[in-house]
């Protein structure tokens, strides 16, 4: 999918889910990750928004970007909204108070939202197999709230709450595995896309709302503002988290992985480190220790996929 | 705006536009397989003051029926058509079964090349309804490889692989092989050699704008 030349883009659907007008940085990577999956859901949805950047900039009262049904949860609990959404339109179908439009419930939260928050809802709708998609707007911090730290950031980032200094490294973790969290449940879709990718992000989104049964995506949502990168990079620096390794696109239908776009040979992670202001302070030792964890991960990435 | 009737229901739509688009924003949902909102080969019929459409009456339903079990018996392997007769309850044709490679002759991909892309690569050789007909010829010279036309058949009749430095093409008993060009900086396969071609003359670029991948460039 990846691969369609430029004269495709305009083929995309005409149909824009998050009208212009927003209030999103210049440069975001989530706002157009937000409007190529409402390209690909259509009209006939109702989602579930967590706080976070997407709901901040696109709901002030009196006024909303949303052009679709849209409902604003809590942190912590947009995947349990979506559950209920779900599970009400199949008993209104039931009863017979509603047409069977097959209207499919979809759920939105950034990574707080996801990966620490909203982890324990998550969990639940995955586990009770409603038929909803969650998609994750990955953008590695808590970057509304003035860039605090979360579970998502990756190792060594300098955010305000891991800031780096003369005894502190930046973030001391590494990134929490999401997807593989999400695969561990069993469920019949999961896949990680990047709106640098917009096609093959688009399939992903259109298979995952297809499926019978939950679905996650993942999708790596540049910040300039948090990453403190160029606003002109963001769809570039996408492309490079890809052929670096450090967010490789792949699906898993049912159990079984499978590469999306295969990144080999790598390239130096320092292509992507280096355009971004949050490892500016990263020595030498610690940018090999980051390339020598993204080459072990990429290497299991890739014994999964033959594997299965 | 104009006030129109759809299934004993009024409606209003905003003058000059189709009756699909229409029932679409209205919820009202009408099967269609090649109708595309850039790209119109198909469904261009457009409201006008007191039209009354019917999308559910039983005429319509046999009438859709026996278009899907036409499709079916012209395209049995494409999953769109099986996607479509399931969900309109066909489960088999009476006609038969004919092999066209998945091609139902909706012609988005010849309109496509010649009104979006603009190489008019693909063309129709004739409308014959004779089973072995080829449909479409495609003219290799033309041919940029930009798989526009992969990218917008409904009936997945035409596809693109890439391995290596080739890119694949396969339309309907046709198919051809594509160099992809590479990347002076990262030695990466990124555009077809043809497609460079094109876009540098399209674009009064000098060809070594294109030496480098999107990645790589400064």
């Amino acid at each position: 999918m990846e691969n369609y030349g430029v004269y495709t883009a305009r083929l995309a659907p005409k149909i824009d889910g998050l009208a212009p007008g927003h209030r999103a940085c210049v440069g975001c990577g989530e706002a157009l990750a937000v409007r190529i999956a409402c390209k690909a859901m259509g009209e006939n949805i109702i989602v579930s928004n967590a706080t976070g950047c997407m709901e901040v900039v696109s709901s002030q009262l009196p006024v909303t970007a949303w052009d679709i049904p849209w409902i604003h949860t809590l942190f912590e609990n947009a995947a349990a909204v979506a559950s209920g959404v779900e599970s009400a339109l199949k008993v209104m179908v039931r009863k017979g108070r509603r047409p069977d439009k097959g209207t499919k419930a979809v759920a939105m939260a950034g990574d707080g939202g996801t990966s620490d928050i909203g982890l324990q809802a998550l969990s639940g709708a995955l586990e009770r197999g409603h038929d909803l998609l969650f998609i994750c707007f990955d953008n590695e911090a808590y970057m509304n709230t003035g860039i605090q730290r979360s579970s998502a950031t990756p190792f060594g980032a300098s955010t305000t709450t891991s800031p780096a200094g003369k005894k502190s490294i930046g973030q001391k973790t590494w990134k929490k595995n999401m997807p593989a969290i999400a695969v561990a449940h069993d469920i019949p879709y999961v896949a990680t896309a990047s709106p640098s990718y917009p096609f093959d992000m688009m399939e992903k989104v259109k298979k995952g709302l297809a499926v019978n049964g939950p679905a996650y995506i993942h999708v790596l949502s540049v910040c300039p503002t948090g990453w403190r990168s160029a606003p002109d990079l963001s769809v570039r620096l996408g492309r490079l988290a890809v052929q670096t390794g450090v967010f490789p696109l792949y699906e898993v239908e049912n159990g079984k992985y499978k590469l999306s776009i295969d990144p080999s040979p790598l390239r130096p992670i320092q292509d992507y480190l280096k355009l971004q202001g949050r490892f500016r302070h990263l020595s030498e030792g610690m940018a090999k220790q980051i390339q020598d964890r993204v080459i072990n991960e990429y290497e299991k990435l890739k014994q999964k996929c033959t594997c299965s | 705006m104009v006030k129109i009737t759809i299934d004993g229901r009024e409606f209003e739509a905003k003058e000059k536009t189709k009756v699909l688009e229409a029932a679409k924003s209205h919820n009202i949902y009408i099967p269609t397989l090649c109708a595309h909102e850039r790209v119109v080969p198909s469904c261009l019929s457009m409201v006008e003051e007191g039209l009354a459409v019917q999308t559910n009456s039983e005429r319509v339903i046999s009438e859709r029926k026996v278009a899907i079990q036409k499709l079916l018996a012209r395209a049995p392997e494409s999953p769109a058509i099986k996607e479509l007769a399931k969900e309109s309850g066909v489960e088999s044709t009476p006609f038969p079964l004919e092999d066209h490679q998945n091609c139902v002759l909706c012609t988005l991909c010849t309109c496509v090349c010649q009104e979006v892309v603009g190489v008019s690569a693909i063309s129709k050789i004739n409308r014959s309804t004779e089973p072995n007909a080829i449909p479409y010829t495609v003219n290799f010279d033309a041919c940029i490889a930009c798989g526009s036309c992969a990218y917008i058949c409904p009936t997945d009749a035409i596809t693109l692989t890439d391995e290596g430095n080739t890119r694949t093409i396969i339309w309907p008993y046709q198919k051809k092989n594509f160099r992809l060009a590479k990347c002076k900086v990262c030695g990466r396969c990124w555009i077809p050699e043809r497609q460079i071609e094109y876009m540098a003359e399209k674009s009064n670029q000098p060809l070594e704008f294109f030496d480098t991948c999107l990645d790589c460039r400064r």
